[in-house]
């Protein structure tokens, strides 16, 4: 008995884009939401009270009493020119504010949830 | 020019740094005015806010002439400090060339046409309520409604329509700073933004956390505000730049300077007199095994001074915990749709608790409610007649006797106004005696879910508060009868600063409704089962009550249901005049600080001096407040039980033994002890610069659009604490500005791998925004104290202490 499915149906192409990872103090937070929000990338995730030990020294997560000291993680993805944009608005930032970026290529399945409708 | 948007918010966000947010008066929350330059050193910071500001950095040569003259600065110590800088005069001559240094400095701003304009638009855009005819257009933002109404105002030239002014934010930007390159930028910013400090501020506060309404409605930003600012600097011909000179703030120079040795010489011989209190604490062995009540207070300032005089009436236990109770929650008075934020600013609130009357008072809530809608019916039409053009002039000729009256009353009377409102809550009784908060979740058909918080707190969370608390306090076991949460708030009519009495870990507002809904918590069956399952065994007759300190009077209420009461009524009433009895106690001893006549030898004049201060619409110091703040002690009562610590100490409780693994010290050195350095720094710096950080006499300001004082008519949003709550007279300070002593008895590397853990508090004591020292139980000499930049270095006895007496009151030496 033949099987009438074949590969080529199951498999999805995959896109090329950009990541960019941004790592900040949890009061540059709203900063870089109003950045995000400006590009034109389609959506971001924000992790809140990231650990981790940086230039500064060493950074604890989730406290009791304190929302306020914990470093704050954010992801997009997009096109090259949306992260660019972002990349613009947080270079100055990093020159006087602690904080980190990372972009990075990456690739989605589809590709229309991450381009902005115009 | 086309300029990224991207990158001026950027710069503006840099430049911003230098500007503390600013909360408004009804929230007013203590905050390092110098917030922003916590990231350097103090002395270096200090320097450079003094070439932004125009504010001093240490306290002036009469402050210090002031403790030297007290024998608050131990001579041994100055001189050592000096010596080390190869300063060998005499003090007096070193106080004498201070005075001259500072001659000058005082030089009264020039007016500013530019910030005239511009604080006119402001306090008309950001008005929270006050004027009765609001500007309009306020809902397209900050820039676009200005832009609409500048052509009306004949100080800016030039500008006959709205389309004389660029049409957007970025065009704005465009016409200013097409001529200045980017790496100009920031100065421009920062040269813009810390010219009314107190207004950007504000917006920061307002723009950033605050998601209030107003912000919702009448949206600004500080690019809006930069906007507005550089758009009228151009047409009015202002500078666009400050000079070259007045660039970012260079690093400066590390120039020993005479205030910065004084200060430390100051803050050494504070810290070693009371450590060698401590040493010689008394014997503080408890008399009973388990003492008649147990009460928690807040680890504020003034709770030390009632805690001891509660204690010397019997056998009571007093402990210190954050005011809010460890919950974080948002409040909602019985009567009124207002939500208060009621923890400490640095908490986001994850509950809303609404007050609500219970069935069995429903009689008691209807006739509230009776004369409250009579009250807020006559508020209104009082309201209309005052405003109403028409109305106006026949309600002043026809109302004035009564109003004559009153006025006099309050002025002449105002212990008789205190009697009379006492017995009017007797006949009257407000909601805490017919209301309860909602502790429990509502059913989730009934869930108000609105701005995402639910009203109640689920099960888990509530046992996760009580054992927080507990834990942090070190407190497991022996539970008395009774056991009471105590608020704090303090009773000032005519008021604008009434919050910065309030309870600092409540946002600035009483910590009564905390202290309920932490006690309701505790009395809960399944909470208490959940507690003992995890090692807090609470005895089945213990009940826990909530009160409130009112800290201008010393008196404690309690909120019991006296028809019904949950406890004993002979222990009650016996509870009852233990407290009273504090009151006279401690009212007596905070008396003598207040500049008063009162005869000390009779407690119930003290008393009764204290309550016409909360009645009194004319005073300006109805208590000190916190002033005097200078330690932080984490650590059991047992450490400080017995010693007068003149009000001028944070009490947290803490137990080393029941917290191996450092979470309930991490909980209370990132909280509660940040708060106390925001608390503490800005006590500092309004008193050593009131003119800069602080917001001059009371009796010259006027209040603005509900949201914060101006001295005079006009010009920048004043921030920090007003003259009468820092200076007991012209001449002499009440508050000693003295940076915060952390004293925590805990091993050293508990405290060391806390601060591994957590940058940004390190670097409070790294670069020495507050100072700290360890009690460790390990080491002899057990005091060790922390090096900025790490290390600890043994603290020994002084040679001869000050211990054994204990001293009589805190105060205005």
């Amino acid at each position: 008995m033949s099987d009438d499915t074949t590969p080529k149906d199951t498999r999805h192409s995959l896109h090329p884009l950009k990541k960019i990872e941004i790592i900040v103090r949890g009061e540059k937070e709203p900063f870089v939401k109003d950045l995000l929000d400006d590009s034109t990338v389609s959506g971001y995730t924000i992790h809140h009270n990231v650990t981790g030990r940086g230039e500064h020294g060493f950074h604890e997560g989730r406290l009791l009493f304190n929302d306020r000291d914990g470093l704050v993680m954010f992801f997009a993805v997009g096109q090259q020119e949306a992260i660019q944009t972002i990349v613009d608005g947080l270079t100055p930032l990093f020159e006087k504010s602690s904080g980190v970026m990372f972009v990075s290529d990456t690739h989605v399945v589809r590709l229309d949830k991450f381009l902005q409708e115009e | 020019m086309p300029i990224d948007r991207s990158v001026v918010r950027a710069r503006i966000e840099n430049a911003a740094e230098y500007v503390g947010p600013l909360w408004p008066l009804n929230t007013f929350n203590a905050a390092n005015p110098l917030q922003g330059f916590e990231d350097q050193p103090f002395d270096r910071a200090v320097q450079k806010a003094g070439q932004l500001f125009g504010g001093r950095g240490y306290p002036g040569p009469q402050v210090f002439r002031q403790a030297w003259e007290n024998g608050e600065i131990d001579a041994d110590v100055l001189t050592r400090h000096l010596a080390e800088h190869g300063i060998t005069e005499r003090p007096e001559v070193l106080l004498g060339r201070m005075d001259a240094d500072a001659a000058g400095h005082d030089a009264t701003p020039a007016d500013q046409p530019l910030d005239r304009v511009l604080t006119k638009w402001l306090s008309a855009f950001l008005d929270q309520g006050q004027a009765a005819w609001p500007m309009p257009n306020r809902e397209d933002g900050f820039y676009a409604a200005w832009r609409t109404v500048a052509p009306y105002d004949g100080e800016i030239p030039g500008v006959d329509r709205p389309s004389d002014l660029p049409d957007t934010l970025v065009e704005a930007f465009e016409a200013v700073l097409e001529s200045y390159p980017e790496a100009r930028w920031e100065p421009i910013f920062v040269h813009h933004l810390t010219a009314l400090p107190g207004w950007t501020g504000f917006i920061k506060w307002r723009s950033r956390r605050a998601d209030t309404a107003w912000q919702e409605a009448h949206p600004i930003t500080l690019t809006q505000y930069l906007a507005v600012r550089l758009t009228l600097a151009d047409r009015m011909g202002s500078a666009i730049a400050p000079d070259r000179t007045e660039d970012l703030p260079t690093n400066g120079t590390d120039r020993p300077a005479l205030p910065r040795i004084w200060l430390r010489a100051w803050e050494e011989s504070y810290r070693t007199r009371l450590l060698d209190d401590l040493r010689q604490a008394p014997s503080s062995a408890p008399e009973t095994d388990r003492p008649d009540a147990q009460l928690v207070f807040c680890i504020d300032t003034r709770s030390e001074v009632i805690r001891r005089h509660i204690e010397q009436q019997g056998p009571y236990e007093t402990h210190g915990y954050a005011g809010f109770f460890g919950v974080p929650m948002q409040h909602q008075a019985y009567g009124t749709g207002e939500r208060v934020k009621s923890c400490p600013p640095i908490v986001d609130p994850k509950h809303r608790v609404v007050e609500r009357p219970v069935e069995s008072h429903r009689a008691q809530a209807d006739r509230y409610d009776w004369w409250a809608q009579l009250e807020r019916a006559g508020t209104t039409l009082l309201a209309t007649l005052k405003k109403n053009i028409a109305a106006a002039f026949g309600f002043v000729e026809g109302s004035g006797g009564f109003f004559g009256a009153a006025m006099a009353a309050r002025t002449l009377l105002p212990s008789g106004l205190f009697r009379l409102a006492e017995r009017l809550d007797e006949r009257l009784p407000g909601p805490e005696a017919f209301c309860a908060p909602t502790v429990d979740r509502a059913p989730a058909i009934d869930a108000d879910t609105e701005d995402g918080l639910p009203v109640g707190i689920s099960n888990e969370a509530k046992v996760l508060y009580a054992e927080a608390a507990f834990r942090l306090m070190g407190w497991t076991d022996t539970f008395a009868p009774i056991v009471v949460f105590t608020g704090h708030g303090s009773q000032t009519p005519n008021n604008p600063y009434k919050a910065s009495l309030d309870c600092g870990a409540c946002a600035g507002n009483p910590g009564g409704p905390n202290a309920r809904v932490l006690a309701a918590i505790c009395n809960e069956d399944a909470v208490r089962a959940a507690l003992r399952e995890r090692g807090i065994d609470i005895p089945e007759d213990t009940v826990f009550l909530a009160g409130q300190h009112n800290t201008t009077t010393d008196e404690i209420t309690l909120f019991v249901d006296d028809d019904n009461p949950p406890v004993a009524p002979k222990a009650l009433g016996r509870l009852r005049r233990d407290l009273q009895s504090a009151q006279a106690d401690a009212a007596t001893e905070r008396v003598r600080t207040l500049n008063t006549t009162v005869d000390e030898g009779r407690p119930a004049a003290a008393v009764r001096e204290t309550e016409r201060r909360a009645a009194d619409w004319a005073e300006t110091r109805p208590e000190w407040g916190l002033a005097g703040n200078a330690a932080f002690i984490v650590g059991p009562r047992e450490l400080t039980r017995g010693l007068d610590l003149e009000g001028r100490c944070f009490l947290h409780s803490y137990d080393w033994t029941a917290d191996e693994d450092g979470t309930a010290l991490e909980t209370i050195m990132t909280g509660p002890l940040v708060v106390g350095e925001w608390i503490n720094t800005q006590y500092y710096f309004s008193t050593v610069d009131n003119a800069a950080y602080g917001s001059g006499s009371k009796v010259t300001q006027n209040v603005v659009g509900k949201l914060g004082v101006v001295q005079g008519n006009g010009g920048d949003l004043m921030s920090g604490l007003p003259l009468q709550s820092l200076k007991a007279d012209d001449e002499r300070v009440c508050h000693r500005p003295l940076r915060l002593l952390a004293l925590i008895q805990a091993p050293t590397d508990r405290v060391e791998a806390i601060l591994d853990r957590h940058a940004a508090l390190a670097h409070l004591f790294d670069h020495e925004w507050m100072h700290l020292t360890v009690m460790d139980p390990a080491q002899d000499p057990a005091f060790v104290r922390y090096r900025p930049g790490g290390g600890w270095r043994p603290q020994p006895a002084a040679k001869a202490s000050t211990a054994t007496e204990v001293r009589a009151s805190a105060g205005a030496p």
